[in-house]
């Protein structure tokens, strides 16, 4: 009887849909909630000043507070990191194809854009702001130096995988260049591209809020500057906050995407 | 050149390499293929069989020496969609199903071609190869026998005289390998294709082929080769006859004579 009853609770069971979800999510929560009740207890144990390190309460108070700022701050940043995110997937893009299409002319661009690459790009901020004013642009600007380089290099390296007999076949019916280009060599970086527009998504959020403390008079970079010159330590924390929540936001929608760009990706084929 | 040849070639030497590296890949290579045979091409690795394969299919030139199918340079041959080639991995576009992946070549050979006239086509190549239900499964859920299958079905989908097979199911596991055998050779008794095929397994060779060269190394030459008078159609049995056998070791006794390297011969 008892022997019945162990094969009865078998954990050989499939897990349930749920069930495997929330024991992919339960370790990472709790965590997060264990941290959070220690820190909230070190700040009131040593009586640490707020504006030194604000207790979780404390920053959420300060996020119910300044609510109407701090949403208002976010539009604006994800409104910059969703336009210069796109600008640079669209150019990094066409940089790729150009690169892969033009032999002599991405012979000649490929060096440069590697050596460019070395720049440190925070550094470029002032002179961005120098040359398009304190507005949108210099964000745009930033964001695309930064995260072209990703979805370059990945479209890149997609493309130039593609295996040599699958390219004797092409060139075995006489298909020419444009026609490998596009029926083969760009659908066959897809997977690739898609994990560089992932970096790339990440990247324009740095770029998005190095933008803004470079000059700005909006956004959530505004916010955490302005604040800490206020020294309101809780309210940059819950700025920081939520530049960490668009952050998340925008690396699950670029994986999201890519579920629907490539689902013939070798990485979802297991599942 | 005998009447019935589809495929002659004459003399045909291969090098490759840098100037200062010059390395002769294939010898004075003379190989002719009758229309409707199923020649195989045996040799140790790096006795330049694929590059022999590439010679005929148009994808390397010779350096000296000629080649003629049906008359016409491989070149010439490959833009009348006369070659149909099939290579170790399948190579199949994993955003395609196998259908579509089957009309592929097909599509870009003959701009002409609607959609709808590609996939009846494709269809009906993988309703040959045996893969018909399968039409609308992507690459990684078909097996690798599948994938291979739906290979032979894009190089057949191009109606070519011949079909070069570079070693097609070399990677595939001992049943799937008998199996594609057998449904090879059923498909080329129904379609009467020249096929051209490369290997390094003796008994895929004598099982398959009527005709069989034997390539030695440094350089690659012809050096031996061996007529296969099984009668067709041969089945899994074929291998337990003593004539198959007997062949069997006939051929096993060639390859070792051929891996010596020679020079002046």
């Amino acid at each position: 009887m008892s022997k019945q009853s162990v094969i009865d609770t078998s954990t050989s069971q499939p897990v349930s849909g749920w069930n495997a979800a929330t024991s992919s999510w339960l370790p990472a929560v709790i965590l997060l909630l264990v941290t959070i009740v220690l820190w909230e207890a070190a700040v009131r144990i040593f009586s640490i000043s707020s504006f030194i390190v604000p207790a979780p309460s404390e920053i959420a108070r300060s996020l119910v507070a300044q609510w109407d700022t701090l949403a208002q701050a976010t539009v604006v940043t994800a409104g910059e990191i969703l336009f210069g995110f796109l600008v640079s997937v669209v150019v990094g893009i066409a940089l790729a194809l150009v690169i892969v299409r033009f032999d002599w002319l991405g012979r000649a661009l490929y060096p440069l854009v590697v050596l460019f690459q070395n720049v440190p790009k925070v550094a470029l901020a002032p002179i961005f702001i120098l040359w398009f004013g304190y507005g949108l642009a210099p964000k745009i600007g930033l964001i695309l130096v930064i995260a072209f380089f990703p979805v370059t290099l990945s479209m890149l390296a997609g493309m130039q995988s593609v295996d040599r007999s699958l390219l004797s076949l092409m060139h075995s019916v006489g298909a020419s260049p444009t026609q490998i280009l596009f029926r083969i060599r760009v659908p066959h970086s897809l997977p690739s591209l898609m994990a560089g527009t992932k970096i790339a998504a990440t990247l324009s959020v740095i770029g998005a809020i190095v933008g803004e403390f470079a000059g700005a008079s909006d956004g959530l970079g505004y916010v955490i500057q302005f604040a800490s010159t206020q020294l309101d330590t809780p309210l940059v924390f819950a700025a920081l906050l939520l530049v960490s929540v668009l952050g998340i936001a925008f690396y699950y929608a670029a994986e999201f995407l890519e579920r629907i760009v490539v689902p013939w990706a070798p990485k979802f084929s297991q599942a | 050149m005998r009447h019935a040849d589809l495929i002659s070639a004459k003399g045909v030497s291969v090098v490759m390499g840098t100037d200062q590296n010059r390395q002769l890949i294939l010898r004075d290579i003379d190989l002719s293929v009758p229309q409707g045979s199923f020649v195989s091409l045996i040799g140790p690795s790096g006795c330049g069989k694929s590059t022999l394969l590439k010679v005929l299919a148009g994808l390397v030139s010779p350096s000296s020496g000629s080649v003629s199918i049906a008359g016409a340079s491989p070149g010439e041959a490959a833009r009348k969609r006369m070659i149909g080639l099939v290579f170790q991995d399948a190579n199949l576009l994993p955003w395609k199903n196998a259908v579509d992946n089957a009309s592929m070549l097909l599509g870009i050979a003959d701009k002409s071609m609607s959609r709808s006239a590609l996939r009846a086509r494709g269809q009906e190549m993988l309703e040959l190869v045996g893969l018909g239900d399968a039409a609308h499964k992507r690459p990684n859920e078909l097996s690798g026998g599948m994938r291979q299958r739906v290979a032979i079905a894009r190089a057949l989908a191009l109606d070519p005289a011949v079909l070069l097979m570079d070693e097609p199911f070399g990677a595939l596991d001992a049943i799937t390998r008998d199996s594609m055998g057998q449904s090879l050779l059923e498909i080329w008794q129904r379609t009467g294709k020249t096929i051209v095929f490369v290997t390094h397994s003796i008994d895929e060779a004598i099982q398959l082929s009527r005709q069989v060269h034997v390539l030695g190394i440094k350089p690659g030459r012809i050096t031996q080769s061996l007529d296969v008078p099984l009668p067709y159609p041969r089945d899994a049995s074929v291998a337990e006859i003593p004539e198959f056998v007997r062949l069997v070791l006939q051929l096993r006794g060639m390859l070792r004579s051929s891996h010596q390297p020679g020079d002046a011969s």
